[in-house]
This record gives C-alpha cells, structure tokens and sequence, in this order.
C-alpha cells in the first residue's frame, strides 16, 4: 500500500513544487547574465544579484517547508482526511508515504538550490565549464568521498528527523478541539525543548560511545581537527532515535486518539 | 448474524455528550434511515464507525472487527462535506480507487458518471458543488461494499438526481450489504428504506423497521418524526 500511496503523494508535491523550482532556476540564469552583461561590472551588482537570489531561494525554501507541512495537517487530519483516513491503510504507510515524499522534495530542494547557484556562477562568467571550475576549485583530499558520503548520510538522516519532529507537533497539536494551529506551534516548541534536553544528554555521551564503537580515545585528532568518522555513528543513532519517537507518537495518535473536527 | 455491533458507545465533546450510551445491532441485506434532526449525533456515529473519531466509552464492530484497515476494505463512506482532492479529475480518482479497493466496479462508476453528465476531464476544483457530490457518491456506490454509511447523500443535489441516488442505492442493495443512510430529508427516502433508527440528543429513541411503523401508528416515516422531534 506505501507504493500506491507515493504514486499519488509524489506527484501531488510535484505539482506544485516543480514551477517554482523551474521560475527559480530561470531567476539564476537571468541574474547571473544581468549581472554579467551590465555596463559596469561593478562589486554592488554582484552583491545586489547575490541578496536578491538569497532571498528568492529563501521564499522558495519556506514555502516548500509550508507546502509539506499543509500536505500531511490536510491530508491526514484536515478535510482530505475523510477520504484519505477511510483508505484501507495502516497509519504507519500514512506516514511513511508523507514522510518518505517530504524528505525527497526536500532532498530535491537542497539539489535545485546547488543547481542554481552553479548557474548564477555560470551566469557571471565565473565558470566557463565544469573542466575549468574543476581544474581552479577542486583538489580533493584524500578520505574526502568516505566523509562527504557520511556527511549526506547524516543530512538525509536529518532531514527525516526535522520533518517527523514537524509531523509529530502537528498531530499533537490537532488532539487540541479548537486553535489546532496554536496547539501545534505550542508542541513545536515543547518537542524543541525535549530535543534540546536530550540532546545535551547524547552529547555529554558520544566520547565514550565513540571509544566504544571506534576505540578512539579522543573525539580530536593530533592535528586539533574535529574526527567527524568519530562522531558519525552516534550521531546518526541519536537522530534515528529521534525519529523513531516521532513516528510512534504521530502512529499512536493516529491510531488510537484520532478524532476529525 | 449482525454485521454491525454497537454496544454501550458514548462519545462525549467536553460537556457535550454526543452519543449517549448507544447500542445497536444491524443486520445485512436493508437499507436503513438513520434520522435525525441537525446535531443529534447522527454524523458522530458514522464517523466512529469509520474510524475517524474514537468513542469515549463502549465499542462498535464491523463484521466482528474494530474499525481499522480490515474493516476499511468492506465499508464505503460518503462523507458530509468534500473529501476528495481537488487537483484530480474523475478519472485520476478512479484510478484511486481502483487501486485503494479491490470491490471499485470501474465500469459502474464510468457509466453512473456518464450518466449523470460529469465531466471526466473536469478537475474537482472547478465542479460545482453539486457536481462534487454526485462524483462522491458515483465512487462510493460504484463499490461492492458490504457496508455502505450515507452521510447526507441527497442533502446537496436537485430532486431530479436525488431520485437517481436513490435509484443507484436501491439498484445496489442486496442481501450481502447494509446500507446506512443518515438525513433529515426523509419524505424523500422513505420509500425505500427497511429499517428506521430514530436519534435524539445522542440516544436512540425508535428502532422498527418501517413497514411496522406504518401499521402500527398509521402514519408516514416522516409524520412520525415530524410527531417525535417536534420543537
């Protein structure tokens, strides 16, 4: 039932997604050649079109996390929900399917956002082509694909963890019969706090769970640098952890206190 | 054996108790009218037997099971209000549904919607209102559920397609299904119904079915109720 489900979620994000990724990418392009092609080159322009690309790829960034957001309150607990929860789905693959959609248009987001910085520096001049922004910026050190894929692991990881940690609030905040919205930033913050205290508690943790895991004395190195391979593991269970809270509670709530206005 | 069981369910709101210590037991192979005026708890029910509100006290079962994913398979809800999403278009939510339900009659759906002139192509958000809760009620019906809840089903649509719904419902009947049918329109549907549950304020106050109502008080379905819920 997940897959039949993200056959239509996928789509449905999409939908509305893919324009405004599209006007975001056209946006880069325009800036970039504006600012090459303008009389006077001058450092203002530059930074000029650098705020104004900033702030469209920041209202571009909001508005997907508002789009999310609206597509699990509606679909699962707002008016959608009279169809949708009537579905011969367990609440589990309700979640699943939201959250698996979320973090890939996320993932996609973060994708699109490289994307068009890459073509705002093309746009400038900056980049004549990818054999000569390889030749100027890029000496890859040594180890460096082992940490940039545990490095996107980790994110992904995060991800998920940011957008159960928002499903999660929205749910308890829709136990509330009236200002559900309120209810919900109200346990926003409170998971805020939670995760805040427990975090610190993992913290204070990870040395010896690293010395456990890697044997690693210390969680520096000789040369003063943060061992990221270190920190990895737990890290990533930490956040695991945390997502695993988040889904119960949104499966529990879901399952034995729904209640539809 | 009944296929619904509903025993002792209360479903209170703060102060407001909505159902009020309601058993029932219903049979297969009728159509009953579930009658009441606005706010008796009629909506209330049909939501727990959904899953989609959960009682405070007592319990219901569908054919032996608490609501959830099995009994989702063999009950088909038309819901009181649109539920459907409004980017897709008749045939998108036939896809859906014949993914979702493996009882969707496709080609019972093409035909109600031809019928009943809906647009195939027509996005829901630029259907009437109207329009919307004929295509609901296409998709529900066009199940071969064993258990149908009507929420309002003729409460929005003209007297021409009500008498089409009702056609569909009666044409849908057989001994295998329930079909509930909740509305405070009830000289319209009282000709087809069995069975007859009167509630008030969160209680039922009249169960029979209605040929017994007709013989015994001599009087219509909707005189007797006109005569219970008097205000």
């Amino acid at each position: 039932m997940l897959a039949k489900l993200l056959k239509y979620e996928l789509p449905a994000m999409g939908r509305k997604l893919l324009p405004l990724y599209a006007a975001w990418a056209v946006t880069a392009v325009f800036l970039g050649i504006g600012t090459q092609s303008s009389a006077s080159k001058t450092d203002f322009i530059a930074v000029m079109s650098i705020l104004l690309y900033t702030a469209i790829a920041t209202a571009i960034v909001v508005m997907s996390v508002i789009m999310i957001v609206q597509r699990y309150s509606r679909s699962l607990l707002g008016e959608e929900a009279y169809f949708n929860q009537t579905l011969p789905v367990s609440a589990a693959a309700h979640i699943g399917n939201k959250l698996i959609s979320a973090t890939v248009w996320i993932s996609v987001t973060a994708l699109v956002a490289l994307l068009t910085g890459f073509l705002i520096l093309i746009g400038m001049g900056f980049i004549v082509g990818f054999d000569s922004f390889k030749a100027e910026y890029i000496d890859i050190p040594k180890g460096f694909w082992g940490l940039s894929f545990e490095m996107i692991i980790l994110i992904i990881a995060s991800i998920v963890k940011s957008v159960m940690q928002i499903y999660a609030a929205v749910t308890i905040g829709h136990q509330a019969q009236n200002h559900t919205t309120l209810a919900s930033i109200g346990a926003y913050i409170t998971v805020l706090v939670f995760e805040g205290s427990a975090g610190r508690i993992v913290m204070g943790m990870i040395p010896s769970m690293t010395k456990l895991i890697y044997g690693a004395e210390e969680l520096y190195g000789p040369d003063g640098i943060l061992n990221f391979t270190g920190i990895f593991i737990p890290a990533l269970l930490t956040t695991a952890a945390l997502s695993a809270i988040y889904f119960f509670i949104c499966k529990y709530l879901m399952e034995k206190r729904l209640n539809l206005a | 054996m009944a296929i619904i069981e509903i025993s002792g369910l209360t479903k209170s709101f703060g102060e407001l108790r909505a159902l009020d210590d309601v058993s029932l037991s219903l049979e297969k192979g009728q159509i009953i009218g579930l009658l009441g005026p606005n706010g008796s708890g009629k909506t209330t029910l049909i939501k727990i037997l959904n899953g989609l509100l959960q009682p405070t006290a007592g319990s219901v079962s569908i054919n032996g099971m608490a609501p959830g994913v099995g009994s989702k398979k063999i009950v088909a809800y038309l819901p009181d209000r649109n539920a459907l999403p409004d980017y897709m278009d008749a045939k998108k939510l036939m896809d859906m549904y014949q993914d979702f339900f493996e009882d969707f009659d496709r080609e019972r759906a093409e035909a109600m919607i031809r019928d009943l002139g809906i647009d195939m192509k027509q996005t829901m958000k630029k259907m009437s209102k109207g329009t919307k809760e004929k295509l609901q009620l296409c998709l529900v019906m066009a199940r071969q559920a064993q258990v149908y809840l009507l929420d309002e089903p003729i409460g929005g649509v003209d007297p021409a397609t009500r008498d089409y719904i009702l056609r569909t419902i009666i044409s849908n009947y057989n001994e295998d299904a329930v079909v509930i049918i909740s509305t405070h329109l009830i000289s319209d549907i009282e000709s087809v119904l069995d069975d007859v549950i009167f509630i008030k304020e969160g209680k039922i106050v009249l169960h029979r079915a209605a040929d017994d109502i007709r013989e015994e008080k001599g009087e219509s379905i909707d005189g007797l109720f006109r005569e219970v819920f008097k205000c």
